[in-house]
C-alpha cells in the first residue's frame, strides 16, 4: 500500500516539475523583430533597447532621468539636436541668427505635423519656453533657460527670444523637446503619460517599470524611419541587462554597464561593442571651508597621494580613463596640460612637512593631533565603494587616519548640499558646455559650490566664459580657471567616465553619440 | 462569522492607522530631502525651497500628516512627487505584478513541498527522505539574487528556454488571449513568470517541506491513525485524509505568512528579473524620498498582509472543524 502511495506521489512530482520546469521552450515574445531571410536586409522589425531605469515622465519640460531623454528624443524633436561632436544642427529650426548677443531668433521648419495631425507652429515654441520658465511648473532644468527674459513668435514660423544678458551655451540647451500647445494647456500630465511629439516614433504603450513601446512615423518630416517599432525595456539589474543583449532578448544596450561585463560583451561574436569616452567625471570634492582642508597644502598633498592611474586600470578595468581636470577629453575646451597635482607620494610628503605636519609614529600630526578625515561616497555605484575603500588604503599607508561614511545617495548627497562633508567621491554628467560643470560648481555664487570655494580670479573668468560667444576666448578663460581649480584641489578628478555601447550584428546605421543620444535611431535597419 | 470577519476588518483601521504614523514618522526622521532630490544636483538652494514650498514640506510635521490623513481618508493617497501621477492608481498599476508572482511562487512552493514532505514522514530516514532534507536545507540557505542569476545564465543564456527578463501579459489578458486562441500570449505570460516564481518559491517550499514534515511525523504517531489503519483504510486515504489533514493547521499559518512575505520582500526577486511590482516601485521611491508613493504603497502592502492573515485565520475553521468563530 506505502508503494502505492509513492508511487502516486512521484508521478504527481514528476508532473509538476515538468509542468513548471519544461513547460517553456524558446520565449515567444510577441514584436519581437522578425527573422529574416538569411543575407536579406529586412525593413521594418522591431529594435528592442534594454535600460537601466524606468523614466519618470515622458514630458521633455519635466524629464530628469536618462531614459526619459531616450524616449523623448524619439518621440519629440527640439529646436535644435546635437550631433556626435555635440555641434548643434537644425531640427524643428531650419536656421537661426543672433542679431545681438540677447536675441536669438529661430526659423522654423514648415508643415510639420504633431503626431494627432495638428499643425506644429512657432506658438507650439512660445508655449513650451514659457512653461519650462514657470516656476510653478517644476522644471528641474528650468536654471539652463534661466537668462531668457521673453519669447515671442514673430509670425507663424519665426520665435525670437530675448535673453538678460549674452548667455554662450544658450544653443545647446535648445535641443529640449518641443511640446504641442493644445494637448499641455489642458495641463492634465498627459504629455507626461501619453506623449504626442513631432518626432521620428510615435507613443503607443508605457508599462511602467517594464517598457515603452514607439510605432514608427511614417509621416515624419524627416523621412520615415526604417523600423517598425522601438521597444524601450527597463532592466534594472546591470549584468542582467547583458545577460539579455547575449540571449537574443534585447538588440541594444548601454551604459551604464558594470566594468566586469564589458569582456564578455566584447568576446561575444554577435555583438558590436564599442568603448569612448562619456560626457561625465567622478571627482573627488573638498570642502575648502573645513578647518583641515582649508589649507590648500593638505588638499593637495591628499590629491598627490591618489594614483588615479591605478583606479582607472584596476577598479574601472579601463573603461574610465584616468582623470586631469574638469574640462572633458570630449570638449574644445579640453587641454591635457591642466591635470592637478599627479600621483607623488613624496611630494605628497614634503607638502604635509610645509603645512606644519610632523611624522610622529608612523602617522602625521600637528600641535600634537593627528591628521584626520573622512570620506565617503554613495552606496549605489559599487565601484565608487571600492575606489573610496582604495583611497582609505593610500592615505592610511602614508600616515593619514581616514574615516568612512558612504550612505545612500539621499543621505549622502543631504550631507554634501549642506557642506557636512570633508572629502566626498560623487560626479556629474551629461557635461556639454564648460559652463555646465564649472560655474555653479565653482563660482562664490554659484548653487552647486558644496566646497565653498571662493576665488575672485575664478568667479571673474566664469563670467568671462560665460558672457563670451568668441570661442577662442572662452576656451582661454575655461582653461585658466580649471587650472586654478585643478592646482588648488577644489574637485579632484579621479577618472574621465566611459561609454560603453553595445549592439546585436543586425542593427545597422546607428551613430555612436557620447550623450547616449538615441536620435539616429530613426535611420537605424534591422538585418540578418 | 460575518460578525468576526466585520470585527477583524474593523480592528484593519487602528493597524492601518498606526502603520500611517510610524511611517510619516519615519520618514521624516531619515535624512533626505525629497526637493532637493528631485531637483538634483544642479538645483539652487532657491528652487529647492521654492519646490519644498509647493509641495507643502515647509510646513509644520503635524499639520503635513493631518493632511495626509485627512486625503487618506478621502481614499486619495497624493500625487508621487517624482512621477507627477496620483499614488493610488500607480500602486494599483503595480499590484497585480506583485500579486500574481507572489501567487504563482505560492502555488509551486505548495506542489513541491506538500508531496516532498509527505515523501519524507512516510518514509522518515530514507534516501528520499535525506535528499528532501538537503534540498530543504539548499533551499532555505541560498539566497534569492544567487539563485536568481544561477537561473538566468542556466535556462536563459545556455539553453534559451525561458527569457532574460521582464513580465509578460497579465493573467487577466492571458485568459482573454487563451479565449481567443492565441497561444503565443499564454505562452509568454507563463515563460516571463516562471523564474522570477520558481525562485521566489524555492526558497518558500524548503520552508513548507520540513513543516510538512515534522507535522506529518507527528500526526502519524497519534492513535487515530493507529486506529484507522486497524480499521482497514488504505494508506492513502490515512494520510491523506486523515494525517494530512490535521497536519497542515501549522502548514497553513506558515503559508500565509511566507505569502504575506512575498507580497512585501519581492523586492530583490522584482530588480533581478525586471519584474514591474510594487516592490520596485517602494525601493525607487524610497531612494528618490517621494514620501506620497512611500506611504501609499507601505499601507497597501500592510493591508494585503493585513487581509491575508484574516484568509489564515478564517481557513482554519475549515481545516479544523473544532475552531469556530462566533
Amino acid at each position: 500500500v506505502a508503494n502505492r502511495l509513492f508511487k502516486v506521489l512521484a508521478v504527481t512530482m514528476v508532473l509538476g516539475l515538468l509542468l513548471t520546469g519544461c513547460g517553456g521552450t524558446k520565449s515567444t515574445d510577441q514584436g519581437t523583430s522578425q527573422p529574416a531571410q538569411p543575407g536579406q536586409s529586412a525593413s521594418g522589425g522591431t529594435l528592442k533597447i534594454g535600460l537601466d531605469v524606468d523614466a519618470g515622465t515622458l514630458d521633455p519640460r519635466l524629464m530628469k532621468d536618462t531614459t526619459a531623454s531616450r524616449a523623448i528624443e524619439l518621440i519629440y524633436d527640439g529646436l535644435v539636436y546635437l550631433d556626435a561632436n555635440l555641434k548643434p544642427q537644425p531640427n524643428l529650426a531650419e536656421k537661426w541668427s543672433n542679431p545681438d548677443p540677447t536675441t536669438w531668433i529661430f526659423n522654423l521648419r514648415q508643415n510639420v505635423k504633431w503626431h494627432d495631425g495638428q499643425d506644429f507652429t512657432a506658438d507650439d515654441v512660445v508655449y513650451t519656453f514659457k512653461t519650462e520658465l514657470d516656476p510653478n511648473f517644476k522644471a528641474p532644468y528650468a536654471a539652463n533657460y534661466a537668462s531668457i527674459t521673453n519669447v515671442e513668435a514673430v509670425d507663424k514660423y519665426t520665435v525670437k527670444f530675448t535673453l538678460k544678458a549674452a548667455y554662450a551655451p544658450m544653443l545647446g540647451y535648445m535641443d529640449l523637446g518641443i511640446v504641442p500647445k493644445h494637448i499641455g494647456e489642458k495641463n492634465d500630465n498627459s504629455l507626461g503619460e501619453t506623449p504626442v511629439g513631432t518626432g521620428a516614433f510615435k507613443f503607443v504603450k508605457w508599462d511602467k517599470k517594464s517598457k515603452i513601446q514607439l510605432d514608427a512615423n511614417k509621416g515624419y518630416w524627416g523621412g520615415a524611419p526604417k523600423l517598425d517599432k522601438v521597444e524601450l525595456d527597463i532592466i534594472p539589474d546591470n549584468t542582467n541587462r547583458v545577460n539579455a543583449i547575449e540571449a537574443g532578448d534585447v538588440d541594444l544596450v548601454h551604459s551604464p554597464i558594470s566594468p566586469q561585463d564589458i569582456p564578455r560583451l566584447q568576446a561575444n561574436k554577435n555583438l558590436n561593442t564599442t568603448l569612448t569616452t562619456g560626457l561625465g567625471i567622478t571627482y573627488l570634492n573638498f570642502n575648502t571651508a573645513d578647518p583641515v582642508l582649508s589649507d590648500v597644502k593638505v588638499r593637495q598633498a591628499i590629491a598627490s597621494l591618489i594614483d588615479r592611474k591605478t583606479i582607472a586600470d584596476t577598479i574601472y578595468q579601463k573603461m574610465d580613463a584616468p582623470g586631469k581636470s574638469v574640462l572633458l577629453p570630449t570638449s574644445w575646451a579640453f587641454s591635457d596640460k591642466v591635470t592637478g597635482p599627479e600621483y607623488d607620494e613624496k611630494k605628497a610628503a614634503e607638502l604635509l612637512t610645509a603645512a606644519g605636519y610632523k611624522q610622529d609614529g608612523g602617522k602625521w600630526k600637528k600641535d600634537g593631533k593627528e591628521l584626520s578625515l573622512t570620506i565617503g561616497t554613495h552606496t549605489e555605484d559599487p565601484n565608487r565603494l571600492q575606489t573610496i575603500e582604495y583611497i582609505q588604503n593610500a592615505l592610511t599607508k602614508a600616515g593619514i587616519t581616514v574615516k568612512v561614511k558612504n550612505a545612500e545617495w539621499a543621505t549622502f548627497s543631504n550631507d554634501v548640499y549642506a557642506s557636512k562633508h570633508q572629502i566626498a567621491l560623487m560626479g556629474w554628467l551629461n557635461l556639454i558646455d564648460p559652463d555646465k560643470n564649472m560655474y555653479n560648481q565653482f563660482h562664490s555664487k554659484g548653487g552647486s559650490n558644496w566646497g565653498k570655494y571662493n576665488n575672485p580670479a575664478v568667479d571673474k573668468l566664469l563670467d568671462q566664459g560665460r558672457g563670451e560667444t568668441d570661442q577662442a576666448k572662452r576656451t582661454a578663460a575655461y582653461q585658466e580657471a580649471a587650472k586654478i581649480v585643478a592646482d588648488d584641489v577644489v574637485y579632484h578628478v579621479v577618472t574621465y567616465q566611459g561609454y560603453v555601447f553595445s549592439a546585436n550584428k543586425k542593427v545597422k546605421g546607428f551613430e555612436i553619440n557620447p550623450k547616449g543620444s538615441f536620435r539616429s535611431i530613426q535611420k537605424v535597419e534591422l538585418t540578418k | 462569522m460575518t460578525r468576526y470577519i466585520l470585527r477583524r476588518l474593523a480592528q484593519l483601521i487602528p493597524v492601518l492607522l498606526g502603520i500611517s504614523v510610524m511611517v510619516f514618522a519615519l520618514l521624516h526622521l531619515i535624512p533626505g530631502d525629497p526637493a532637493a532630490i528631485f531637483l538634483g544636483q544642479e538645483a539652487t538652494p532657491a528652487e529647492i525651497a521654492r519646490l519644498r514650498h509647493i509641495l507643502g514640506l515647509d510646513e509644520p510635521l503635524l499639520m503635513q500628516f493631518g493632511k495626509f490623513l485627512l486625503r487618506l481618508v478621502h481614499g486619495d493617497l497624493g500625487v508621487s512627487i517624482t512621477q507627477n501621477v496620483p499614488v493610488g492608481g500607480l500602486v494599483l498599476k503595480h499590484l497585480p505584478a506583485t500579486v500574481e508572482l507572489a501567487v504563482t511562487a505560492m502555488v509551486i512552493a505548495i506542489v513541491i513541498a506538500i508531496p516532498l514532505g509527505v515523501i519524507s514522514a512516510t518514509r522518515k530516514g530514507s534516501v528520499l527522505d535525506l535528499g528532501s532534507l538537503i534540498l530543504a536545507q539548499l533551499g532555505v540557505s541560498m539566497p534569492v539574487f544567487w539563485l536568481g542569476m544561477l537561473m538566468i545564465t542556466t535556462f536563459a543564456l545556455r539553453l534559451h528556454w525561458l527569457p532574460t527578463f521582464g513580465r509578460g501579459p497579465s493573467f487577466s489578458e492571458a485568459f482573454v488571449a487563451l479565449a481567443k486562441g492565441d497561444f503565443a500570449a499564454v505562452s509568454s505570460t507563463f515563460t516571463h513568470i516562471l523564474m522570477p516564481a520558481m525562485a521566489m518559491g524555492l526558497t518558500a517550499a524548503a520552508l513548507i517541506t520540513r513543516m510538512v514534515r515534522s507535522t506529518m511525523l507527528e500526526v502519524l504517531q497519534q492513535d487515530y491513525v493507529r486506529t484507522a489503519r486497524a480499521k482497514g483504510i488504505s494508506e492513502f486515504k490515512v494520510i491523506f485524509r486523515h494525517a494530512l489533514r490535521n497536519a497542515l493547521l501549522p502548514v497553513v499559518t506558515i503559508v500565509g505568512l511566507q505569502f504575506g512575505a512575498m507580497l512585501g520582500g519581492a523586492v530583490v526577486t522584482e530588480s533581478i528579473f525586471a519584474w514591474p511590482g510594487v516592490g520596485r516601485l517602494a525601493v525607487e521611491a524610497i531612494g528618490q524620498r517621494d514620501f506620497p508613493v512611500i506611504q501609499g504603497t507601505v499601507l497597501s502592502l500592510a493591508l494585503s498582509f493585513s487581509v491575508m492573515n484574516l484568509l489564515v485565520d478564517l481557513s482554519y475553521a475549515y481545516i479544523n472543524p473544532k475552531i469556530r468563530y462566533d
